[in-house]
């Protein structure tokens, strides 16, 4: 459902606007777009969509944008989720299909809805990835089984505060590993600690496991490893959306 | 699925180990995806300089779009690597792709490079090594990739001709979409050689220029004595191609929009080509004459069309004097009329200060400011005369007064300095411009109050450049130069005012291949081999080691860059011809020498030779005969 301007100048005009929650994905050659140009380039995209956007007031009027937890560069999501103010009663589809018409199918909006809990309750967030190797086999997918399951498992935490060893095995669940004959790849998937109390970045763990196991450290122009983050949890254990 | 999704490309496995791997990821909004197996020719169009510069590239965008507007052809786009990008493809043996496919160039068709300036000369060099492809010309297979030149060094393409198979003189709109089909055609019609096609090219294409076709002979002097075409069918002097309808000319419904910060990340809506004012220096103002407007119906619906394609929130009038644009009033109006309410702001290039007002002060002020910037290029009236840059102090402090008044603290004032004829007195016209800017912000009632002005000096280096009345002049030397960049900062001692200054060895070496003849291409290979790349970048341009490569290769710079040349030699640029004529130049030239200023084209036709190329709605009108009608 695409509307034309004078249509959604026709719509009832809401004040205070209303916040919808736009589930997006960024895939493909876009993992590599960092979180600071895609907050940049938002701005842009729901101006070419034509979408009936509430702006600030004041000096310097600016649509208002919160996103979810910030996706590392490098990694693919099926579930990013930013907040967007809206001064018409625009049906949720017509903002989906509105801007997908000016994305692409590596970057593009999944669902729309009525904006719920707030961002910080995120807790979790389940991950896919995907290990071409040299060495993948049953054997290499068990013992990566093993090395996430097993306390502790530690690493080098960078923060503000400075270096710390931190052990990341609490911080890991829903651990499955398995190797994919057919792909000569393993498949890893995990849910780790997201959002603003506890933070684990997927490729931490990757690291982790290639630090020990000494897997990826071949051609980086034939192996690769390529995560996934599938989707959100609240601290209540239910999906976040 | 979203496995399918996955970026497959042989570089992405790096693209975690460089800097801004959103400089090599496509999958912009607006890139063309084609089907290979479908289309009958694959171009891949090369920018030889960073991601962030090239997708500022307003022709860039055009050429993508017009070649991409044929169903046969795909275009695809590539850049230079960043150095660190480069480092990763040759230790892991990966050449150089283009970003919509990840094919590498050497399954391309036809690959062409845009000339912007002549510091890039070594980055293509670089490319074309990186995709693994024979760097001269002869030395290319009949399966290797044509391989074009386009833009403006392309006025004078000879430092670089031993390198391309051929050049596009002029605007390349329909040109290359003509090359490339005519390539199409001979393919299918089984006569392609690369032989055939470049002389059948030169032949029937107006405006390409095949290097390989013209022998060049010298004489002792070591100046050029003769360009002889090698057939009799092909043009002796390649005459540049313009459009001549800018309203009906091709514009592209989609813009590849970059989702990393680039140079200009903007609307760039092109509102002329051309400019009426002659300056003697400009290289620009003589080659892409005559002046042809688009029509302010045309520009608000192109600009409409922009940015429902682009969101972007600025947009940037283009041209080269904006201020000349005949329609300036309506055409404001008729954007203002929608950008205010869609919080677009619109930002003006460098404006004339003799046409500066308040009325056009507030039209693009709105929304958001946009800061202002002057153009004097010279510090005395004397100077100006002899540059025919026709605006005085007067005019200058009436624009900063209006500015002033409206609330801007900061003016930036572009000079340049090694001008023919420049004196001590001409460098201090600089300082005390700059002296009487601040002046004026104190006089002027309306300032902010509790606030400094600043004024930045910015000067450059005068370079002579082919097809101006300036082109015989010899540049001043690097020594030259730095002594009056160590003058001028003498000069300028108030706080407020801020000098900037040119790399004196990149003005030389710039002088250098700006009026260079083929001989230096082995310079620009010595150079290849001593790994050099991105000259225009400060931070990689090497001074000595360039001069170093003109000792081994035995090559003098002072021979292109700081001598007179003669006003009967042969130049190496005179194969072209862009329209402006070489007795044009001399009387300019004259002219400047008498300190004598010459009208602008609306004023009135100087007879510059440029009417002979046609162009609706140019301002060179009875006066010089039909074409122009
Ligand atoms: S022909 Fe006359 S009016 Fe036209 S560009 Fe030349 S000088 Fe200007």
């Amino acid at each position: 459902m695409i509307l034309t301007e004078q249509q959604i100048k026709a719509l009832p005009y809401l004040d205070p606007p209303k916040t919808v929650r736009i589930k997006f994905r960024k895939a493909g050659r876009l993992k590599h777009i960092s979180h600071l140009d895609l907050q940049r380039s938002m701005a842009r995209i729901i101006a070419r969509a034509g979408l009936p956007v509430w702006y600030t007031k004041g000096f310097n009027p600016h649509p208002k944008l919160v996103f979810g937890v910030p996706l590392p560069v490098g990694v693919e999501s099926e579930c990013e989720l930013l907040d967007l103010r809206l001064d018409r009663d625009i049906p949720n589809e017509a903002v989906r299909d509105m801007l997908n018409a000016k994305l692409t199918d590596e970057l593009c909006a999944l669902e729309v809805r009525e904006a719920g809990a707030k961002f910080v309750e995120i807790s979790a967030a389940d991950y896919s990835i995907t290990i071409k190797t040299a060495g993948a086999c049953n054997e290499l997918a068990a013992e990566i089984q093993q090395m996430l399951t097993s306390s502790p498992l530690v690493i080098i935490k960078k923060s503000k505060s400075g270096e710390k060893e931190a052990d990341i095995i609490p911080m890991i669940n829903n651990v499955s590993a398995k190797y994919c004959a057919d792909e000569d790849v393993v498949r890893l998937s995990v849910r780790l600690s997201c959002g603003q109390t506890e933070n684990l970045n997927a490729s931490a763990v990757v690291s982790a496991l290639r630090e020990r196991l000494g897997i990826l450290s071949g051609d980086p122009t034939v192996e690769y490893c390529n995560i996934r983050r599938e989707r959100f949890y609240g601290a209540d254990g239910k999906q976040f959306v | 699925m979203t496995n399918d999704k996955k970026d497959i490309r042989r570089m992405s496995g790096v693209l975690g180990s460089v800097q801004k791997p959103g400089r090599y990821s496509g999958g912009e909004y607006g890139e063309v995806l084609k089907d290979k197996s479908l289309v009958k020719a694959r171009f891949a169009f090369c920018f030889p300089d960073s991601y962030e510069i090239g997708m500022s590239n307003l022709g860039m965008r055009l050429l993508y779009g017009a070649l991409n507007s044929d169903p046969d052809i795909w275009c695809e786009r590539v850049f230079a690597p960043w150095v660190d990008m480069e480092e990763q493809m040759r230790a892991h043996d990966i050449p150089l792709c283009a970003l919509e496919s990840g094919d590498p160039l050497s399954e391309f068709d036809i690959i062409g490079f845009t000339l912007q300036y002549e510091m890039c000369y070594t980055n293509v060099l670089n490319m074309l090594q990186l995709a693994k492809l024979p760097i001269r010309a002869v030395e290319r297979g009949e399966d290797c990739p044509i391989i074009i030149g386009g833009g403006p060094c392309t006025y004078n393409p000879e430092p670089v001709a031993d390198f391309f198979d051929c050049f596009s003189i002029g605007e390349g709109e329909t040109m290359l979409n003509e090359f490339t089909e005519l390539y199409i055609k001979m393919k299918a019609e089984g006569r392609y050689s690369r032989a055939e096609f470049l002389h059948e090219a030169a032949r029937t294409i107006s405006g390409i220029y095949v290097p390989s076709l013209f022998e060049v002979s010298y004489n002792d002097d070591g100046t050029v004595k003769a360009y002889t075409p090698k057939y009799d069918d092909i043009p002796p002097r390649v005459v540049k191609r313009i459009m001549t309808d800018m309203d009906t000319a091709f514009f592209p419904q989609r813009v590849v929009m970059p989702y990393i910060e680039t140079v200009h990340d903007r609307i760039m809506l092109e509102v002329c080509r051309g400019c009426i004012r002659g300056c003697r220096f400009c290289q620009a103002g003589m080659v892409y004459r005559p002046v042809r407007e688009k029509s302010p119906e045309v520009l608000d619906r192109q600009a409409r069309e922009l940015y429902e394609q682009t969101g972007y929130e600025e947009m940037s009038l283009s041209s080269l004097s904006i201020s000349d644009y005949t329609k300036l009033p309506e055409l404001t109006d008729r954007l203002l009329s929608w950008t205010d309410e869609k919080m677009v702001s619109l930002s003006l290039p460098s404006l004339r200060v003799d046409s500066f007002s308040k009325q056009l002060m507030e039209r693009v002020a709105s929304v958001r400011s946009s800061s202002l910037t002057f153009a004097p290029e010279a510090g005395t009236q004397r100077l100006r005369d002899v540059i025919n840059k026709n605006v005085t102090l007067d005019d200058l402090l009436n624009a900063v007064g209006v500015a002033f008044e409206g609330g801007k603290t900061s003016v930036k004032l572009y000079f340049m300095q090694g001008l023919p004829t420049e004196t001590e007195s001409d460098l201090d016209g600089i300082a005390d411009m700059a002296r009487e800017v601040i002046e004026a912000y104190y006089r002027s009632p309306g300032r902010v109050k509790g606030r400094q002005p600043s004024v930045t000096v910015s000067v450059s280096n005068f370079i002579p450049k082919p097809f101006t009345p300036f082109q015989w002049e010899a540049a001043d030397t690097p020594e030259q130069l730095e002594a009056k960049q160590k003058y001028l900062r003498g000069r300028i001692t108030d706080r407020k005012i801020h000098y900037q200054y040119h790399n004196v060895g990149t003005s030389h070496i710039e002088a250098v291949l700006a009026r260079g003849d083929r001989r230096l291409s082995r310079v620009l290979e010595a150079a290849l081999d001593a790994g050099f790349k991105y000259d225009a970048w400060d931070e990689f341009f090497n001074y000595e080691g360039w001069m170093e490569l003109f000792r081994k290769t035995g090559i003098d710079p002072a021979f292109y860059a700081n001598r007179t040349f003669g006003r009967d030699e042969v130049l190496p640029w005179d194969v072209i011809d862009c329209g402006v004529t070489k007795s044009f130049l001399l009387r300019e030239r004259d002219r400047a020498y008498a300190e004598k200023t010459t009208p602008n084209c609306r004023e009135k036709c100087s007879g510059c030779g440029a009417n002979k190329l046609g162009g609706k709605g140019i301002c060179c009108p009875q006066t010089c005969g039909e074409d122009a009608q």
